[in-house]
């Protein structure tokens, strides 16, 4: 219980702490991210943020300080996977930090949706492993860190919705340490592909 | 008139224009600091994403810029610092099925194996010239012309709306050298398959007008819109402008006058239609497309005087296409067809002789199916097609030693084509082509009338490509 409260007070304080930035955006800028976002973006993440082509990720409601973080690692060239390196270096090179916040709270306000179903058995591997982790293979809950409902937190994306191709590149990415995160190179290493394919079902359908 | 007619004139050049291949620029990957796969599936052809490169006017960047702001914060200049420079280098080798007569006519053949080294090298600058001007500019250097010459150029202003529902509405203006060459997708004709092909081949006597005819002999001005990144409209007219062309009267470099050849009477206008859907991996483009060109025969002489007025010829292509995609991490596959249909209506020939018809038509379909493991092996199977009117006159007989003529008046000129590639880096490409012919120019055995069959002109065709 006192986790729960702790956990919805974070998320209360995050999100309070999102709008404040929102609200510090002059409308200048607003407009030019928007300007950017329906402009050049959306080839790829689509105008409001949910992509069509899925290995391209899912930006709508992603949390605006996660989205800033990574654009600022794409620019210093710090995450390497790689389609980091082939569209997004260049994408963020010439962005200033007024930018990549707007661009980030500009997602990060829009809405998004839960992506297809797929197959239900997977699914519901995918379930046990997010909420339950795998103890023997000392994964934790992915709960823990990215929300029971993958809605993500200000340090830890949004999984809710993600499309699952891309999801499979980022975990692959992980392993090879190619995008360093320690935490998921240690998670992505530790589960099979059999698993990792259940938990993007699951988290695509969230 | 003599033999060279205003048709047949138009046919040669569009022999030696045939051998100019489509390309790719590294110069955009050096300006935005995307690697080759954002834009191409495999280069030349274009992703979406490139698509939407092209119709935003080029100007996207990741390079520092050299600014101009007024206080009113007016941006009077955004410059690359560093220029988006490219280069292209295409080296061949070229074998027919059945080596040429030997031109000097002592009953010889011509060496079979052409090396072409190189077969053209081009110079880019490809990218943004101001907030909201970019160029793809091509300067080459070819075998064929031994000079170095303007080649596609695509000079584009572009302009983006986010409209109330936050969709797109890019809307600009481009000036080129090339119907078709303003479009975005690979089905039409200016960056359609083959990519590359060889120059030192035997080219058939007929082409629809649209199809590369006229490339970097116009100037053309178009205004075009794409909403929602799917649907497009395009709007413009193309005018003579033709290279290396001097007044006889002042020796500058206009205007035209009689001794010009097939020059377009006022301007020529182009239009295209296009829808294209994205779904999951995979995007449908279905377009329309067409021109109408009429051209005054001029290419006066003192012995033969002639002006730029009276009767023209009319050439009104009217085209289909539709492109697949299919993008995956390891598979991609393409497929890319047109069909061109193009009546023309032979006033100034006819009257002179010069055809048999007063009206003929002409017919071209091609179809092409790409597959690409990873961006690294694939290749690509294709089907052509031009057939038409029969007329003796335009499709002549013609004198020994045949090879470009037709023994029975008939362009008709269907085949294939297979190739095979291989990307050890993904802006080097080596291929092998094989193209064949089941008809040339309207026969199959002895289509020339000197004994020449269709399949001796099969081109087996072995290239290096590299862009950097």
């Amino acid at each position: 219980m006192t986790t729960r409260l702790l956990l919805r007070a974070a998320i209360l304080l995050a999100t309070t702490a999102a709008l404040a930035r929102s609200a510090d955006l002059t409308p200048e800028a607003r407009s030019s991210a928007a300007r950017m976002a329906v402009g050049t973006c959306a080839s790829c993440h689509g105008a409001q943020g949910t992509s069509i082509i899925p290995k391209f990720p899912n930006l709508a409601a992603q949390p605006a300080n996660y989205l800033a973080t990574q654009l600022k690692a794409f620019r210093s060239r710090s995450r390497g996977d790689p389609d980091a390196l082939a569209f997004m270096w260049g994408m963020a090179a010439s962005l200033d930090d007024s930018q990549i916040d707007a661009l980030a709270q500009y997602y990060s306000g829009k809405r998004a949706s839960a992506g297809p179903n797929g197959d239900a058995a997977l699914r519901a591997r995918g379930k046990a492993i997010y909420d339950h982790g795998v103890a023997s293979q000392k994964v934790p809950p992915c709960g823990a860190c990215h929300g029971p409902k993958g809605e993500g937190t200000e340090e830890f994306p949004r999984l809710a919705g993600q499309h699952a191709q891309y999801f499979m590149n980022q975990m692959r990415s992980f392993q090879s340490n190619s995008r360093r995160a320690d935490p998921m190179r240690l998670v992505a290493s530790a589960l099979s592909t059999s698993e990792l394919e259940a938990l993007a079902a699951y988290i695509q359908s969230m | 008139m003599a033999r060279t007619t205003i048709v047949s004139a138009l046919l040669a050049a569009s022999l030696s224009l045939a051998a100019l291949p489509a390309n790719a620029v590294p110069s955009f990957a050096r300006q935005t600091g995307l690697s080759c796969e954002a834009c191409h599936t495999v280069f030349p052809e274009l992703t979406h994403f490139g698509r939407m490169f092209k119709a935003s006017g080029y100007i996207l960047t990741s390079l520092p810029q050299v600014q101009g702001v007024t206080p009113e914060k007016e941006q009077r200049l955004a410059l690359n610092q560093v220029p988006p420079l490219s280069l292209m280098v295409q080296v061949a080798n070229t074998s027919l099925a059945k080596s040429l007569p030997d031109s000097s006519g002592l009953h010889g053949r011509a060496q079979n194996g052409t090396v072409a080294f190189p077969q053209q090298v081009s110079l880019f600058y490809a990218g943004k010239i101001a907030p909201k001007l970019g160029v793809f500019g091509q300067l080459t250097y070819s075998n064929s012309s031994g000079t170095i010459q303007i080649d596609n150029t695509d000079l584009r202003f572009a302009d983006l709306v986010v409209l109330p529902d936050e969709k797109s509405l890019i809307y600009g203006l481009s000036l080129n050298n090339n119907p078709t060459l303003s479009d975005l997708w690979n089905g039409t004709p200016a960056f359609s398959y083959p990519y590359q092909s060889s120059n030192a081949n035997v080219s058939p006597l007929a082409r629809t007008a649209i199809d590369g005819m006229f490339a970097q002999t116009v100037a053309g001005l178009s205004a075009y819109a794409l909403w929602n990144e799917s649907a497009y409209a395009e709007l413009g007219a193309y005018r003579s402008a033709k290279q290396g062309y001097t007044n006889p009267v002042t020796g500058a470099a206009g205007p035209l006058d009689g001794t010009a050849s097939n020059v377009i009477q006022g301007v020529a206008p182009y239009w295209r239609v296009a829808y294209e859907q994205q779904w999951d991996l995979h995007s449908l483009e279905i377009g329309a497309y067409g021109a109408t060109f009429k051209l005054l025969p001029g290419g006066g002489t003192p012995a033969s005087p002639t002006t730029l007025q009276g009767a023209t010829n009319r050439f009104k292509d009217v085209a289909e296409d539709v492109q697949y995609q299919f993008l995956g991490d390891n598979n991609l596959f393409s497929l890319a067809a047109t069909h061109i249909h193009e009546a023309q209506t032979l006033d100034a020939s006819f009257m002179a002789g010069a055809s048999a018809n007063p009206k003929n038509d002409l017919t071209t379909s091609r179809v092409t199916g790409t597959y690409f493991y990873r961006r690294k092996w694939g290749g690509s199977a294709s089907y052509f097609s031009t057939t038409g009117s029969v007329d003796s006159v335009l499709y002549p007989l013609g004198s020994t030693p045949g090879v470009t003529t037709s023994a029975n008046g008939s362009p008709d000129t269907p085949g294939w084509i297979v190739e095979a590639d291989y990307l050890p880096w993904l802006n080097v490409k080596l291929s092998v082509q094989y193209t064949g012919y089941t008809k040339f120019n309207g026969g199959r055995n002895d289509y020339d009338g000197y004994g020449r069959k269709a399949g001796d002109n099969n081109t087996l065709y072995v290239a290096a490509w590299l862009a950097y």
